[in-house]
């Protein structure tokens, strides 16, 4: 008897010539929870795409329900009860919560869409397994976490029996995390299949059945949950130990090199999305903002690195409030800036490994020569950051492009990392890239740290932002709702509590840590 | 050696070739049908302007100013601004060039250098407005350049008509720019070469613009090469996101791009009025401004390619204009061929290989995913 | 005629009339423009396909002494290519701004290219016998003073327009084709997870974009004036696009700023019959264009601007001890 979910002998192997799928075998059996875990670039996401149909496998079979399946496309996928939430949603941002929902398959009357069906049937889903949304609200409203449950009702819409969650849980909260588990399970008392990608060890001890380990494109074991521990799963996704220790000499703090007073901002459509904003960066100290994405800490970076312009407050440096500033002004008073969206920020994919590079330096000397930019210069300095850096390139000559996500983040970091800054303002720094690379630029943050540089670290990865920084904030719907001088004396679960605005301090309890 | 014919330039040499090829062969196809000579008409269109020094002129003087939009549009391409005025700043630049020549008293060397300049600094400002709007207020410069241009050419003919045609003209033409304010001829006055300078100058007018049209070519690649300028161009027309976080003003960046491809146009504009009109005409400036956009494409946005692409298409163009006087095939014919060229160049899927296929996939996903959601960019 | 006499002409209905008609050539490209535009693939050959349509409607009545097969023939060429256009773009990787370019110099070469091999006139086709689409003269309405001139008796392509400009709204936000269209164009990832093909969606919205505007083009050589003339457009298509713009890109919107442009157009018209030389009067429109788009722009920052002004003043700030949030 075969499995609900059997694939046998998977090759995938893109026109590049990267392997991303190498001989793998993989079931689900109905009604369980499987875990698909492993670092980035493991394989994991490509075998999912195959099995909804976004990919083609160069070898191997695809079976689902007892009957080997040819997908041409999602669709095929979808007619075989198979559904996929995805890490970046597919939503379109100006329909509402149920025109989402029934996309690409509308109820219609008469030739026109039948537009109480879509409210209805929304609701109705809603209710069945407990994942509240809002039907008429227009998605581009919604926080991240309704945006999932859109995602997951659209699956449900189709008749999904068997659902793959794409690493649904990097943008959640503890307390939202809880809410998406408990759902999985009312999913799978109504007799679903969950499959669940992600690389949270402690989220797969959680809630699955049992777990697949992947590899550098192959399966290293699939093992019942219950029989094995973290450490070891650890282990078979990276062949060593993974600890999440980083060596930090004591911290020097020295002067104050920013101060942030009253910073607001409010959303084009009237949302206030920073209020009351206060903190001070001291040299060689890395302070944390601990909080899921979208609860300010966008526009609270921006703000601070000349790209939006804030509603009230003042940001000091020296004795100059930067507020108005340019983000040229900014950077030539040697604050540096690792942007949370490396590729349509912090590089331009079709320039190439030099000329993003030298963004920030190619008016001055040396590079600039008269009225030229010398070329021999930019080779040489560029070298020079290649190497320093272990940006994996052949030449700088080559477009970003050419770069995996790990290397096109060092290439980010070697840029602002060499302008020696003062200040250092660090958003996802390790977000999406490989484990080699996000172990280099922690190594490299916590250097820049001995030398003196004030560091802001925003990070949605609570271990990165706990381990890394020295002192700690918790950002809440644009509010700083408590400050813990010493991160390593504050606990996850505390903290979390923070973040999700169940506990706050008083302003008089924090000022003197902000 | 594989190495350079998997080259990206030798690929695009070859597809620039290949879809000449096609192109060509499809006109002749369509004369086959339309002619009752065929043959002749079609060699007449492939050789004749090679046949009478008068044509080669002919041909190389429309190269200049085809060379001159060419480069104007592709410092405003590279840096991805959809600018498409270079024929009202053409036509300004003839406009302001006809009336100093005409008009400002001073001796011709100065005239002629005054005509330049001016030109220049119209082309140059008549971006303004479309720049500034596009930097400040995101207005399309695709629209407002475009109506712009209407505006220029409705400008050129009202001063025209009302005030620079001489009294009891019959033609909405200026009066003519007598000799010795024409742009002389390239070829220079010193005794070995007088022969070839007599026989140039009685068949052709090709003038120093010669001279003028190098330095822009060098001056335009230099500009976006070799300039801090032009690193802010390329960058913008590269990732717009990524100027600005780096510390590049994009408004000034755009603002620039445009005017100062206006000082190219503008003074594509006094070759006009100089050297192959010799006088201002309504229609001078013929959709001149769109065809530097051609030249662009062709020249895939490089200066350097620019002078090559400009003599290919102004030969056509060329052809195109013997053909129909010396038989029964209108020109027309040519603009037909060359959306064919222009189309099957553009066509970069139809010759991939597999380094271009990585470039279009990756350039493909990174560049549509600006808005990841806590997302991973995995394999 | 004096100053006077100009105003008096505008609130005639005669005036009032020949804007509509004139609106008319400037709405169907400007339909088709919202319509691809919304599917994210921007068809720039407006002006082309007018042309075709134009030409071909001419050439096809004259030759076959049917209006309306002239009409569908129109059409079916700017189908083919729009459909080569689009395969150009979609499957072929031309960037569609250039291709949009290339088409337009292929369709006005062309057009007056068969135009002269046709009549032997490289001008207009004012020799041939073409013909041109009746006028509608609704019953009832047509005696009513004053809007009776206004409403009735213009070509049947006038009422096309705004009867089409309803039918792309129905389209686009009613029914299921129009609705994922806009998803396309709108987050093409998210309809490509659906399995809604992105590349055949954008196909369609080219192709359709192509039919209106040769409706255009027929609206210009067939009701507006009864011959083909070389380049007859005269920059419509690009108004069209420049209507979108101005619309908000929406239907309603799309159609009201195409009547503006006709109206600056009539009024250019009117304004002729003065002193004032035929040159600046003819710039009107354009000039209408930029001024029209810049107060739109800033408009729409102003509205920004004052939502986000409104919230600050609303929600005053205070530096104030917050309770413990439980939410």
């Amino acid at each position: 008897m075969r499995p609900l979910i059997d694939l046998v002998n998977i090759d995938k192997v893109y026109d590049n010539g990267v392997i991303a799928n190498n001989g793998v075998n993989f079931s689900v059996k109905k009604g369980e929870i499987h875990a698909l875990v492993g670092e980035n670039g493991a394989g994991k996401s490509t075998l999912m795409k195959i099995l909804y149909g976004m990919e083609k496998p160069t070898d191997g079979e695809v079976w689902v329900n007892g009957e080997q399946k040819h997908f041409n496309s999602s669709i095929d996928a979808i007619a075989a009860t198979i559904g996929m939430v995805h890490q970046n949603f597919m939503l379109v941002p100006s329909f509402t919560v149920a025109e989402n929902v029934v996309l690409g398959d509308e109820p219609r009357k008469n030739g026109l869409i039948d537009r109480e069906q879509v409210l209805k049937i929304t609701k109705d889903l809603s209710e069945q397994f407990g994942l509240f949304v809002k039907p008429d609200a227009i998605v581009d409203s919604i926080n991240v976490g309704m945006r999932q449950r859109v995602e997951i009702l659209k699956t449900l819409y189709r008749q999904a029996e068997i659902l793959i969650l794409d690493e649904p849980t990097a943008v959640l909260t503890p307390q939202e995390t809880d809410d998406l588990f408990k759902a999985i399970r009312i999913l799978v008392n109504q007799g679903k299949t969950v499959i669940f990608i992600t690389h949270k060890l402690r989220e797969v001890k959680e809630i699955s059945d049992r777990v697949t380990v992947m590899r550098h494109s192959k399966v290293i074991g699939t093992l019942d949950t219950k029989d094995v521990t973290r450490e070891q799963m650890a282990n078979m996704m990276v062949g060593r130990e993974v600890f999440l220790d980083i060596k930090k000499p004591k911290i020097r703090r020295g002067g104050k090199r920013m101060s942030v007073k009253n910073l607001s901002f409010v959303s084009e459509i009237g949302r206030k999305l920073l209020s009351n904003v206060n903190f001070n960066l001291y040299s060689g100290e890395i302070l944390g903002i601990a909080g899921v994405e979208g609860n300010g800490q966008t526009e609270l970076v921006e703000i601070l690195t000349g790209l939006k312009p804030a509603a009230g407050g003042t940001v000091l440096v020296g004795d100059c409030n930067i507020l108005k500033s340019t983000p040229r002004e900014i950077r030539l008073r040697k604050i540096a800036h690792i942007p949370e969206d490396r590729l349509t920020n912090g590089v331009a994919v079709r320039s190439t490994i030099e000329e993003n590079l030298i963004v920030d330096r190619y008016f001055r000397k040396p590079i600039k020569k008269g009225l030229f930019i010398d070329s021999k210069v930019v080779k040489a300095k560029c070298k020079d950051l290649i190497k320093k850096f272990s940006i994996l390139t052949p030449n700088g000559k080559l477009p970003v492009s050419s770069l995996s996500g790990g290397n096109m983040q060092k290439v980010v970091v070697a840029r602002e990392f060499s302008s020696e800054p003062e200040v250092l303002i660090a958003s996802q720094p390790t977000r999406g890239i490989d484990v080699g690379s996000t172990e280099f630029i922690r190594e490299q943050l916590v250097e820049i740290r001995s030398r003196g540089t004030a560091i802001l670290l925003v990070s949605a990865d609570l271990s990165e932002v706990m381990s890394v920084s020295d002192r700690v904030v918790a950002l809440y719907e644009g509010e700083i709702t408590g400050v813990f001088p010493d991160a390593s004396k504050v606990s996850e679960k505390e903290l979390g509590l923070y973040m999700l605005g169940v506990k706050q301090q008083t302003y008089e309890e924090m000022e003197k840590y902000l | 050696m594989k190495n350079f014919f998997k080259s990206k330039g030798f690929r695009e040499f070859l597809r620039v070739l290949i879809a000449l090829a096609i192109g060509l062969t499809f006109g002749f196809i369509i004369t086959l049908f339309v002619s009752e000579t065929p043959i002749e008409a079609y060699k007449s269109f492939l050789l004749g302007p090679l046949t009478r020094l008068n044509r080669i002129g002919d041909w190389l003087e429309d190269s200049l100013t085809l060379v001159l939009v060419g480069l104007a549009m592709c410092i405003v391409f590279t840096a991805g601004q959809w600018y498409v005025g270079a024929e009202g700043q053409m036509i300004l630049g003839s406009l302001v060039s006809g009336v100093v020549v005409l008009f400002v008293p001073l001796p011709p060397a100065l005239r002629i250098t005054l005509a330049f300049v001016v030109a220049a600094i119209v082309g140059f400002l008549w971006a303004v407005i479309p720049a500034y709007l596009k930097a400040y207020l995101n207005a399309s410069e695709l629209i407002t350049s475009l109506m712009l241009n209407t505006i220029a050419i409705k400008a050129f003919e009202y001063f025209l008509k009302y005030y620079i045609m001489p009294e009891g003209s019959r033609t909405m033409t200026s009066a003519r720019v007598p000799v010795e304010l024409q742009l002389p001829t390239f070829i220079p006055d010193l005794p070995f070469l007088s022969s070839i300078r007599e026989i140039w100058m009685k068949q052709t007018s090709v003038s120093i613009i010669v001279y003028i049209a190098i330095a822009a070519v060098i001056a335009a690649y230099l500009l976006l090469y070799k300039t801090p300028f032009g690193y802010e161009l390329r960058t913008v027309g590269s990732n717009k996101k990524f100027a600005r976080y780096g510390g590049i003003s994009i408004n000034r960046t755009v603002l620039l791009a445009m005017t100062v491809s206006g000082i190219f146009a503008g003074i594509a504009g006094t070759h006009l009025t100089l050297a192959i009109h010799n006088r201002l005409i309504v229609g001078m400036s013929s959709g001149m401004g769109f065809e530097g956009v051609n030249i662009a494409t062709l020249a895939q946005l490089n200066p350097l390619l620019v002078p090559i692409a400009s003599l290919l298409y102004g030969y056509m163009r060329a052809g195109a204009e013997v053909m129909e006087r010396t038989t029964d095939v209108s020109r027309e014919l040519v603009m037909v061929i060359q959306a064919v060229i222009l189309l099957l160049v553009t066509a970069e899927r139809l010759m991939p290989t597999i380094q271009q296929r990585i470039a279009d996939r990756t350039e493909e996903n990174n560049n549509n995913n600006g808005k990841i959601k806590g997302g991973t960019n995995d394999v | 005629m004096t100053f006077e006499t100009v105003l008096q002409s505008i609130f005639t209905s005669l005036f009032l009339a020949s804007v509509i008609r004139i609106s008319t050539p400037i709405i169907f490209p400007a339909l088709g423009s919202l319509v691809s535009i919304k599917a994210g693939a921007s068809n720039k050959a407006l002006e082309g396909l007018m042309l075709v349509g134009a030409f071909t409607g001419v050439m096809v009545s004259a030759f076959t002494g049917s209006v309306w097969l002239a009409v569908l023939s129109g059409i079916a060429v700017a189908i083919v290519i729009s459909a080569i256009l689009g395969i150009f773009h979609l499957y072929l990787g031309t960037n569609l701004f250039i291709g949009s370019l290339a088409v337009n110099m292929m369709c006005s070469g062309g057009t007056t290219f068969l135009m002269y091999i046709i009549t032997g006139d490289k001008g207009n086709t004012g020799n041939l016998a073409s013909l041109s689409v009746p006028n509608v003269h609704i019953p009832f309405i047509k005696d009513i003073p004053f809007l009776g001139e206004v409403l009735s008796g213009h070509p049947v392509f006038t009422y096309l327009a705004f009867f089409l400009t309803f039918v792309v709204y129905i389209f686009l936000y009613r029914t299921s084709y129009g609705v994922r269209l806009r998803a396309v164009g709108e987050n093409p990832d998210a309809a490509t997870s659906l399995g809604i093909n992105v590349k055949r969606v954008r196909m369609t919205a080219i192709i359709i974009s192509g039919m209106l505007s040769s409706l255009g083009g027929m609206n210009l050589s067939m009701a507006y004036l009864q011959m083909f003339a070389r380049d007859m457009t005269a920059g419509r298509g690009w108004i069209g696009l420049a209507s979108v713009s101005l619309g908000g890109r929406k239907p309603l919107g799309t159609l009201l700023a195409a009547v503006l442009f006709g109206f600056s157009d009539a009024i250019a018209n009117q304004l002729g019959s003065l002193e004032i030389p035929a040159q600046l009067v003819t710039m009107i429109p354009y000039a209408t264009t930029i001024i029209a788009l810049v107060a739109y722009a800033i408009q729409q920052r102003q509205a920004i601007l004052s939502r986000m002004k409104k919230f600050q003043e609303e929600q005053p700030e205070e530096l104030t001890e917050k309770p413990a949030v439980s939410k």
